[in-house]
Parts: structure tokens; C-alpha cells; sequence
């Protein structure tokens, strides 16, 4: 309760009372909302949604149910998107599939559309992908019953009728997580847009605010800025709540037990499946990253991305800088703001069992629909006099924006855990807490897995909320970076994300590498 | 066990924010700029080797997070800045309005030309808004109709709504007579395409993307150092100039704060400004480059900033 408050309701509060203070009627909203962007953001948050969840949930069975070769790899390889930060991804995929990038130069073949809003929504989509794919595979590894469905074959349903009527009514709550968690990264992207969607005069919401913020020194912009960010955290209640009533429509599936036996069901082979996942990644993934490391190896923008144009000049320059202690710093944030938000997380999940939880779990996504740089300006006005400069604030922001990506992670897996076996515990003498601790978390320990590295992944890059409440000192990875940067300069921008990109990626290979499939999975 | 981890990350984190308070023994001021990092750097690490234990603390960020968090610190009652150094004077005319700004006349104010100050905020350097285009396009243009007569591979400007210096260029064309905002119309009705930052419009020509742009001569001249395929115009009939202001904020430590904007306007700073490739305010500071350069009303472009973005983005979207 108290951090609901203090993460959520303050600095909430603090906006909506300068927003609505300072309006000055006089057509201030109205002027901001009209037109295409307003539109443009319901539905590109809607269409993000929609892919992300399809093909995360899709990955996710190719990976959990079917017997493929490189599995850790093939997990690793779907989640990488999540380490690329939105403008990494917007400038890498302009360098890959745009005109005068690199299937361009190779084969002549530019991606219609990638200046436009058809980029926009791939790009954001496959960003967003795998949030949909962790809570959609956490789920099936937690929540899925073997048992059912092995039930349903038994009784002549068919690979995919079993699919439909047990697998996918039991993953649905978490499957609407991700559809809210996807749809609010789609309602908030910035970089993409600002990048993909001006060329081709495709303005959201993000944008305008954006905008606004730039020229706040006017109060008019400014109040514009709040109102807009209020509409879009009011855009985001409203599809959470339209989810969470779908959710309830679903009648309660509440778990008998916990899975017994090995959990692979059908484990056909899915060499098919496998080779199909392991083409998108590559396409989606892989060759924008290519061309992306390409730029940042030429000399000068405009020039053949071959050996003789080739320097590591643009790297040099990107590591010419305090670095070493940024990086300490974005790392200690990073894995406070991940504990922090899965055990919050946690304990709203915990807490959704009563009637009042839910309004718990929809508060926690307001400040997440809220977009990082007017969350960060919230977070100033309700703690700037005190904590200015200082890392705390910043960990604040990053709390307050990912709660509810740690709570959405573990609630779709905590949902419908069979309360018996808790009740059981408790009445063999064990405390609340050992209950918890022997067993309840081990069933939905993929989920706090993974919401942990998602969380941490996610605030690792932070770039919005951290360049705008550093102080001297405190300036992380993404903020540093982000000052070395020169005006415009794309092959030094590019060798900083290739910076900001490789290093979790070898982080995510050396975990695949020690730890195996236990993090994700638990032994197979 | 997870307890001890989350100790030891408040402990860590505690002792981090404990290093971001040390400071010199002299007196401490606190800039927040929109500038380059190494421009900044340049003329802070000369300031500081020119004032023994005077410490300058930098925020420095892109002009949305720097106009973002003044305007939360003045809502919250305590803007953190002592010395304001901005890249184009839009925000400065707000400030100065609101009486955040100290009135006053710098040692050598005088070396900054007339129409790159004013009584509360200076011109420290000047962002020319020139042309380019790709290797080899004949013929070349030479001046601003030649964009809006139309260029074969199209004309890349940058988006006003995001870029000052592009929102500068703008306010000059709109508010020109010879010109007026139907010269966006005619760049549009020729195909012209927005993109988000003269960066970019620099790189859409570079990659034959655009046949040509309108963007910063910094930009453009950095790209032909690295060998990009590209060339700059100076306009025939002047490039738009946009100068970067930098003012002492009321009620800081107006002392230390006025002798670093004095460091900034003289000659060793202007020299380092010059250095990091941007043309120095002071035409007595060795420049190699330039040309003839076309100058704007602030004042009335501050006025009608909402009315001019709004006439801009029905035409080209955003």
C-alpha cells in the first residue's frame, strides 16, 4: 500500500493536479489531440498488441511443446529484441530494410513502408514480442496442465483442438497480461515513431508530448505535455480494464494441483517450427544488428560498407568517457529496480486473490502507460526537493515505470494456483512465509525469473527517465552514451547502441552457457 | 536471503549518491545545457584551469529533458541551475518573461553582435542552417528556391516540432516577407520529405535517400570530413543563423555564474567553442568558414510558435 502510494498515486497525483492547475481552457487539449495522432497511437498500440501476443505465444510453443534441436538458443535468440532499445531498433532497421540500406545495396530489395506507420508497428511489435513470449512460456511451464491436455488426446481431440479448448483457456489470463503489457509498450513508443513515422508524417501521442516537452518553457506546452500523458495512462486503464472483464468472462480456472509429471505433451518434432523461428529471428533481428554493427564500422555515412571504409574510430570515440563507473551504476540500478519490481510485483499478485487486489494490479500499469519522459517529470515534482541528483530518484522512476511489468509477469503465472496446497502447508504447522517460500514459489519461479530479467533488461537501457533526473555523478550507461553523442553523427550513434546492445547479449549468452535451461525452465 | 541482496543494493546505492556530492572547496555552480558534450567539456575545463577551486557541475541532456526538468523545478519551487546555456533562444524568451534571468552587461557583451543578444541572454556560437546535396547532382542547388522549385530525389528538411534549429529556420521563412510559410507548401508540393533531426537529413542525402536537405553546416561539414558523398551550399542569399544563448538564472550564485558566462564570451572560450567546430559568436574569433547569414525575430517567432507549428504540420503531417 505504501509504495502503491508513494511510487504510484504521488507522482500521479502531482501531474494530474499541474495539468489540470495550469490549463488554460482556451482549446489547449483539444488543439493537441486533434487530429490523426490521437488515432494513430489507439491503433498502433492495438495492432502491436495483437502481433506481439500472436507471435509470442507462437514462439512459445514451438519452444515449450515441440521437441527442437538448440532450444536455450532458440530462447535466447527470440528474446534478444528486449536488450534493443527502441531507437536502436528504429535506426537499424532504416539501415537494414530502408532506401540505401543494406538488402538495398545487396539486392536491390527495400521493405515498402518502413518509413511509415506499417515500420512502426513492426518495430515496435517485434520489440515487444518478447515480454509476450516470457509470460507466454513462464506460463506454460507453470500454469499449462500435461495432464489436460494428455486427458484431451486420450479422448480423441486432436493436436489442435486440444491446443484451442485446454492449453489456450488455461494461458489465457496470462495471455491478456501480455496483450496489456504490449499494447501500453505500443501506446508509449517514442523512439520508433519520432524515427520510422516522421518521414512519412505519422505523428502519435508520444510525439506530440514530446514535443510539448521541448518547448515546456511555455506553460500552454506544458500543461499540453501533462494532459496528453493523463489521456494516454486513461487510453491504457481503459483496455486493462475491457482485459481484466474478458478475464473475468472466462469463469475461474483454478488448478487442482500442481503439475505432475514431465511436462512435454506430443513432443513431436518441431524441426519445421524451429527452422521457421530461427528465419524471423534472423530477419528481424539479426540483419537490422548486422547493418546496424555495419554502420558503426564505416568511416562516413553514405559511404559502402566495405573493409577499405572500415574503422573502429566511431567505436573510439564512443568509449571516450566515464564509462566504467556508468556502468556500475546502471547495473546496481538496473538489478535493484528489477528486485524491487518483481517483489512488488509479487506481492500485488498475492494480493489480486482479494476483491480490492484488482484495483491494486490496475494501478501498478499507470504508471507504466505513463510515458518515461512526463513519468519522470512527475517524479521530480513529487520528489525533486529532496532527492534531486541523487540515484535513488532514479530508481524510483525506474520502480514506478516497471512494476507492472514484474507484477503482470508473475500474476499470469500465479493466477489460478490451487490455494489447497497452501492451505495444506499452513495446516501442518508451516508460517505464511514458509508456506510462501516452500510452496508457492517454486511453482511460479520461471515467472519471477522472468520478470526479474525482464525488468532488469528494460532499466539497463533506461534512457528517457535517466537523461532527464541525473545529476552530476549519477549519470548511467544509457545517459553517457547518449552525451558522447554527437549532433547527428550516425556512425558514432551507431557504434554507441551496437555498445549499448552487445554487452547484455553476451550477458544473455554466457547465462544460456552456465546456467543452461534451468533460469528459464527447470531441468530438462 | 532476498533481504540481504535488497541491503545490499540500498547500501550500494547509498553510498553512490554520497559520491555525487563531493565537490571542489571553492564555490560550486551548476549549468544546465542542451550543448554538445564536448563543446561543454571544452569550455568547463578551461573556466575551472582559469578559476582554481571553483567547481562547475554540468546537466546536460537533449533540449526536451532540459526544458522537461526546469519546468518540474520551477513547479516544485527550486530550479537547480545557475548558468543556463541553451542551443537556440526560444526557451530563453519564456525565461526572461518569467524574470528567471538576471538583467545585466557582461565585460565584453559588446563583442557579441547586436542581434545575438539581449539584455538578459548572450550568443555564445551560431548554427548556420545551410544546403546540401549528393555527390554529383546538376545541377546543384544554390539557394532556398532552388529546394522549393524542386530537386530531382527530393529535398529532406528537418522537423521543427523536434529540432530548434529546424524550428528557427522555420520561424525565419514563415515570418519573412519574401517567403511566408507558402514556402513550406511549395517544398511539399515538390516532394520534399520531413525527417526528425538535421542529423538525419544529413545521412538521408549521404545515403541517396534525398537529393537534397536543409540542415546545420556543423553536421553537414563533419559528414564530408569522414568522406561521406556529399556537398554544402551556402545559400546565395544567406543561411539561416541561430544563435545559442547562455544567461545567469536569479537567485543562484549570481557571482561565480557571471564570471563563467564573462569566460564564455572571451576570446579563450570562443577559441575552444571554435574548436569543437561550431562558428564562435565573435566575429574577432578566427572562423575559416561561412558566409552571408540571415537573422530572425525571436521575439515574434516566441509569439506565434503554436500558430507557425500548427501551419507547418498541416502540411507536412506530425
Amino acid at each position: 500500500m505504501v509504495a502503491l502510494g508513494g511510487l504510484v498515486a504521488v507522482p500521479i497525483v502531482e501531474l494530474a493536479r499541474v495539468g489540470v492547475e495550469e490549463w488554460q481552457g482556451g482549446g489547449g487539449l483539444d488543439r493537441a489531440v486533434s487530429g490523426a495522432a490521437l488515432f494513430n497511437t489507439m491503433w498502433t498500440g492495438a495492432a502491436v498488441a495483437v502481433l506481439a501476443v500472436a507471435a509470442g505465444t507462437g514462439a512459445a510453443f514451438v519452444t515449450e511443446r515441440m521437441a527442437v534441436p538448440g532450444r536455450r538458443w532458440l530462447r535466447l535468440g527470440i528474446v534478444v529484441p528486449i536488450v534493443v532499445p527502441g531507437f536502436v531498433s528504429a535506426l537499424s532497421w532504416a539501415r537494414a530494410y530502408g532506401p540505401g540500406g543494406l538488402t538495398d545495396d545487396l539486392v536491390g530489395w527495400e521493405l515498402p513502408g518502413v518509413f511509415g506507420a506499417p515500420g512502426v508497428v513492426a518495430v515496435v511489435a517485434v520489440n515487444a514480442m518478447p515480454i509476450a513470449y516470457v509470460i507466454a512460456a513462464a506460463a506454460l511451464r507453470s500454469r499449462a496442465e500435461p495432464d489436460l491436455e494428455r486427458a484431451a488426446r486420450a479422448a480423441g481431440a486432436g493436436r489442435r483442438v486440444a491446443a484451442a479448448t485446454v492449453t489456450l483457456p488455461l494461458l489465457a489470463p496470462a495471455l491478456l497480461g501480455a496483450a496489456a503489457l504490449t499494447f501500453i509498450v505500443g501506446i508509449n513508443a517514442f523512439g520508433v515513431p519520432a524515427i520510422l513515422g516522421t518521414p512519412a508524417g505519422f505523428g502519435t501521442v508520444t510525439t506530440r508530448i514530446y514535443q510539448d516537452l521541448a518547448r515546456s518553457a511555455s506553460p500552454a506546452a506544458f500543461s499540453r505535455a501533462v494532459l496528453l500523458a493523463l489521456l494516454l495512462v486513461a487510453i491504457a486503464l481503459a483496455f486493462v480494464a475491457i482485459a481484466d472483464r474478458m478475464l473475468a468472462g472466462l469463469g475461474s480456472l483454478t488448478r487442482t494441483a500442481a503439475p505432475a509429471g514431465p511436462q512435454a505433451v506430443a513432443r513431436r518434432s518441431g524441426i519445421a517450427a524451429a527452422i521457421a523461428v530461427w528465419l524471423t529471428v534472423g530477419a528481424v533481428t539479426v540483419v537490422p544488428l548486422v547493418a546496424l554493427i555495419l554502420v558503426a564500422l564505416t568511416r562516413g555515412v553514405g559511404l559502402a560498407p566495405v573493409p577499405s571504409n572500415w574503422t573502429l574510430g566511431n567505436f573510439a570515440e564512443a568509449l571516450d568517457g566515464p564509462l566504467l563507473g556508468a556502468l556500475g551504476r546502471s547495473l546496481l540500478l538496473a538489478a535493484a529496480a528489477a528486485t524491487a519490481a518483481v517483489a512488488l510485483g509479487a506481492l500485488v499478485a498475492a494480493l489480486q486473490r482479494r476483491r480490492a487486489g484488482r484495483l491494486y494490479a490496475a494501478a501498478v500499469l499507470l504508471t507504466f502507460a505513463v510515458p518515461g519522459s512526463t513519468l519522470a517529470v512527475a517524479v521530480l515534482l513529487a520528489y525533486g526537493g529532496r532527492l534531486r541528483d541523487t540515484l535513488t530518484i532514479i530508481l524510483i522512476a525506474y520502480v514506478a515505470k516497471l512494476w507492472g511489468v514484474g507484477h503482470r509477469t508473475v500474476a499470469g503465472s500465479a493466477a489460478g494456483l490451487p490455494p489447497d496446497l497452501y492451505r495444506a502447508a499452513r495446516a501442518a504447522g508451516a508460517s505464511a512465509w514458509t508456506a510462501v517460500r516452500t510452496v508457492v514459489a517454486p511453482q511460479v519461479r520461471p515467472a519471477l525469473v522472468a520478470g526479474w530479467l525482464l525488468v532488469f533488461l528494460f532499466a539497463l537501457h533506461e534512457l528517457t527517465m535517466s537523461s532527464l533526473l541525473h545529476g552530476p555523478g549519477t549519470g548511467t550507461l544509457a545517459v553517457e552514451i547518449l552525451d558522447l553523442q554527437q549532433l547527428g553523427d550516425v556512425p558514432v550513434s551507431a557504434a554507441l547502441a551496437t555498445l549499448l546492445t552487445v554487452p547484455p547479449l553476451v550477458l544473455g549468452v554466457a547465462v544460456v552457457i552456465l546456467a543452461g535451461g534451468r533460469l528459464l525452465g527447470g531441468a530438462r | 536471503m532476498i533481504a540481504r541482496a535488497c541491503l545490499a543494493l540500498a547500501v550500494g546505492l547509498a553510498g553512490l549518491a554520497a559520491c555525487g556530492d563531493s565537490g571542489g572547496t571553492g564555490e560550486t555552480i551548476t549549468v544546465y545545457s542542451t550543448v554538445t558534450a564536448d563543446t561543454v567539456e571544452a569550455v568547463v575545463d578551461g573556466f575551472e584551469a582559469a578559476n582554481p577551486g571553483t567547481t562547475v557541475e554540468v546537466f546536460r541532456a537533449p533540449t526536451g529533458e532540459v526544458t522537461a526538468r526546469i519546468a518540474a523545478e520551477l513547479r516544485d519551487g527550486d530550479l537547480g541551475a545557475d548558468v543556463l546555456w541553451l542551443t537556440d533562444p526560444l526557451s530563453m524568451q519564456q525565461y526572461a518573461a518569467d524574470g528567471l534571468l538576471v538583467e545585466w552587461e557582461p565585460a565584453e557583451g559588446d563583442a557579441v553582435p547586436a542581434a545575438f543578444r539581449t539584455t538578459t541572454f548572450f550568443g555564445t556560437r551560431i548554427l548556420n542552417m545551410v544546403i546540401v546535396h549528393g555527390d554529383g547532382s546538376e545541377p546543384a542547388p544554390a539557394d532556398w528556391d532552388d529546394l522549393a522549385a524542386g530537386v530531382p530525389g527530393g529535398v529532406a528538411i528537418p522537423d521543427p516540432g523536434f529540432a530548434g534549429s529546424a524550428f528557427g529556420a522555420l520561424a525565419f521563412f514563415a515570418l519573412s516577407p519574401d517567403y511566408g510559410i507558402a514556402y513550406y507548401q511549395a517544398l511539399a508540393d515538390g516532394g520534399a520529405v520531413q525527417v526528425r533531426s538535421p542529423g538525419d537529413v544529413v545521412t538521408g542525402v549521404a545515403e541517396d535517400q534525398y537529393g537534397a536537405g536543409v540542415t546545420l553546416d556543423r553536421s553537414a561539414r563533419s559528414a564530408i570530413a569522414d568522406g561521406s558523398p556529399l556537398e554544402m551550399v551556402w545559400p546565395a542569399s544567406g543561411a539561416v543563423a541561430i544563435y545559442s544563448p547562455i544567461a545567469v538564472v536569479e537567485g543562484g550564485a549570481e557571482g561565480t555564474a557571471r564570471d563563467f558566462v564573462e569566460y564564455v564570451l572571451g576570446v579563450e572560450a570562443q577559441q575552444a567553442i571554435a574548436a569543437t567546430g561550431w562558428q564562435p559568436v565573435r566575429s574577432d574569433v578566427e572562423w575559416p568558414f561561412g558566409g552571408s547569414q540571415v537573422t530572425l525575430d525571436w521575439t515574434e517567432a516566441f509569439d506565434r510558435q503554436d500558430e507557425l507549428l500548427d501551419a507547418y504540420r498541416e502540411i507536412f503531417g506530425g
